[in-house]
Order: structure tokens, then C-alpha cells, then sequence
């Protein structure tokens, strides 16, 4: 794969929704063009942290974290495409992709996981979502138990959403013990 | 605990037993309402989440000058009345919660139309589980 595998198809998600794309691993790392040019984006070997697969609804989804703390979600692969891109990240990158699991039982409650930049809201073992704690504008604890945080008003869109989450709240029960005493963490 | 060691009760509800039965993904990101598994889908970071409908306390909408429409998803959680009876505080001891959701759009109508929905699921599924409660005691 020294010249580099094409997948065309993939989705870049992110905080304004999914843009379609193309993306592109060779030995040197990954680099995802938008569809139609624009948003470019090229992850040297050397900076990831870590990999992941998720099965998602119909396909399934990359996740590269970066030692700068960055996290990318492409979505679009095909099982073979896992197969595949996992013994490359194994050869190329001495990394093994890490298999994570989605929730979707639909409930509420659950834990709250830090990794990096990145809150996962976690039901049982599974990933319920994730956000970019980068792109919360605010945070404002509401009472003793509630935190909420807000996200920039972005309107450069593209992205193929039609909701913009623009605020989401936790309740964090006295009897949940995660948090006590930590004032950098919700 | 989807592993079988734990015995469900049959008042927790759950929207998908698996990541294949969500709706196929659409071209477009929105808030869908799934009257057959009872669950509302939120767009959150491009991922469609599913929450059930009985994780729903209220929904409000509201609009602004700028042709924006909001709405307000607002779950339940420990410390507030229960309205169904699967919402049990006890037994989720120790979790966190998430609490409450707005979303922004440019399509009103959409967002009437999920707000109309979400509400008339909500009253339906409610019904039903004080039903069941009831026939139970």
C-alpha cells in the first residue's frame, strides 16, 4: 500500500454534521479530501495516538485520535475496508485498532468519559455519542448537580445538517462519585 | 447488560437492540422520530443518537426574529416527578444523566412537526406503561 489505497465515499463527521469525501491511507498517514474540494485533512502516521472501529447503522466508522489531542470520525467503510485497513495501521503504524461499541438502547443515563478533547457518553461498556469539548464556548454548573455546556454559533455551514445542537445539559446525582472534588471536569 | 446475566425487567425500555435496526442514514442530518421503536434521533457530532421515548419528560419549541427555530428536549432525570414507571431513580444510582438538548434549525414547519410528534408518541407510550403498571399490581 505504499502508494496509497483510495476509498471514496467517506464522511468526515463532526460538530456541523457529515461532509462527503474521499480518503486516502498510504505509508506516510491519512489524508481525506472533501468532495468537490475545500476541507482538506492529513494526518502524518507519526502523530496518531490511536485507532478505532465502531460499528455504526449500515457501515462502519474510523476513529483517529492524534497526539495533539485532535479526533477525527470517518464513517463509510465497508467490512472488508476494516479488514484490510486494520493489518495496515498493524504493519505501518504498530497500532492495533481498538473495537468500540455502539449504544443504542436509547437510554439517558450513563457515564461520562474524558479522552483528550473528546467527552464520550458512555451506556453500559457502549458509546452512546461523543462531542469536542473544543467547541464548547461555554460551561456553566447549574445548582449543585447540573452542567451545562454550550456550543459556538456556527454558520459557516456545508455540513448536511438541518438541527444544530447548540446546548446540551448533565445531571450529575450526589450519588454518582466520578467528579467529586475534580473542578477541571464537569 | 446485554450478555444475559441480567434478567431485564420489562419496564426498561429500550429503542434498538441492535446498531443495524436504526433507520439507514439519510442525506441530510436531522431530528427523526421512530414511531415502531418508540425512540426520537438526535443529530449530535454527525452521528444519529437514539433516545427512547421515555427517557423524554417535555419538549418546547420556540423562534426567533432571525427565522430560527429551537427546541428544547428535556429528559428525566433523579429529582424530578416520574411520569412513567421505568424510570426508576434506585436503580441507576451513581449514573449521570443527560438532562437537556436544544437543537437550532432554519425549518419551522420541521420543527413543529417534530415537537407535534415527539409529544403525541410520548402520550401514547406513557398510556400504555400506566397501564401495564397497573394490570401488574
Amino acid at each position: 500500500m505504499a502508494e496509497g489505497q483510495l476509498f471514496n465515499n467517506i464522511f468526515l463527521g463532526g460538530r456541523r454534521g457529515t461532509n462527503p469525501g474521499q480518503l486516502k491511507v498510504h505509508s506516510g498517514g491519512i489524508l481525506w479530501k472533501k468532495q468537490g474540494g475545500g476541507k482538506a485533512v492529513e494526518v502524518d502516521k507519526d502523530v496518531i495516538l490511536g485507532i478505532s472501529w465502531m460499528k455504526v447503522p449500515r457501515t462502519n466508522q474510523l476513529g483517529v485520535r492524534t497526539r495533539d489531542g485532535l479526533y477525527y470520525k470517518f464513517i463509510g467503510f465497508r467490512d472488508q475496508d476494516v479488514v484490510l485497513l486494520t493489518s495496515f495501521f498493524r504493519t505501518n503504524c504498530g497500532i492495533t485498532p481498538e473495537e468500540k461499541q455502539l449504544s443504542v438502547s436509547g437510554h439517558n443515563w450513563g457515564e461520562v468519559d474524558f479522552n483528550g478533547n473528546m467527552l464520550t457518553f458512555m451506556v453500559g461498556s457502549k458509546q452512546a455519542f461523543e462531542l469536542s469539548l473544543s467547541d464548547v464556548s461555554q460551561t456553566q454548573m447549574q445548582g449543585k448537580n447540573d452542567v451545562l455546556l454550550e456550543f459556538h454559533v456556527d454558520d459557516t455551514t456545508g455540513a448536511n445538517e438541518k438541527d444544530s445542537l447548540m446546548d446540551i445539559s448533565f445531571h450529575i446525582p450526589n450519588s454518582n462519585t466520578q467528579f467529586v472534588g475534580d473542578e477541571n471536569h464537569p | 447488560g446485554d450478555n444475559g446475566s441480567v434478567v431485564r425487567p420489562s419496564t426498561d425500555l429500550i429503542a434498538y437492540k441492535n446498531v443495524n435496526d436504526l433507520p439507514p442514514p439519510r442525506g441530510e442530518l436531522m431530528i427523526q422520530i421512530d414511531q415502531k421503536n418508540e425512540a426520537i434521533l438526535l443529530p449530535i457530532y454527525g452521528s444519529m443518537v437514539p433516545f427512547h421515548i421515555s427517557a423524554v419528560k417535555t419538549v418546547n419549541n420556540q423562534s426567533d426574529t432571525n427565522h430560527n427555530s429551537y427546541v428544547r428536549i428535556i429528559f428525566n432525570f433523579p429529582g424530578t416527578p416520574f411520569s412513567l414507571p421505568e424510570a426508576n431513580t434506585l436503580k441507576h444510582q451513581g449514573s449521570i444523566y443527560v438532562k437537556e438538548v436544544s437543537f437550532r434549525s432554519k425549518d419551522s414547519r420541521h420543527i413543529n412537526e417534530v415537537v407535534a410528534q415527539i409529544k403525541t408518541l410520548r402520550r401514547l407510550v406513557a398510556a400504555r406503561e400506566s397501564e401495564r403498571a397497573e394490570r401488574a399490581t
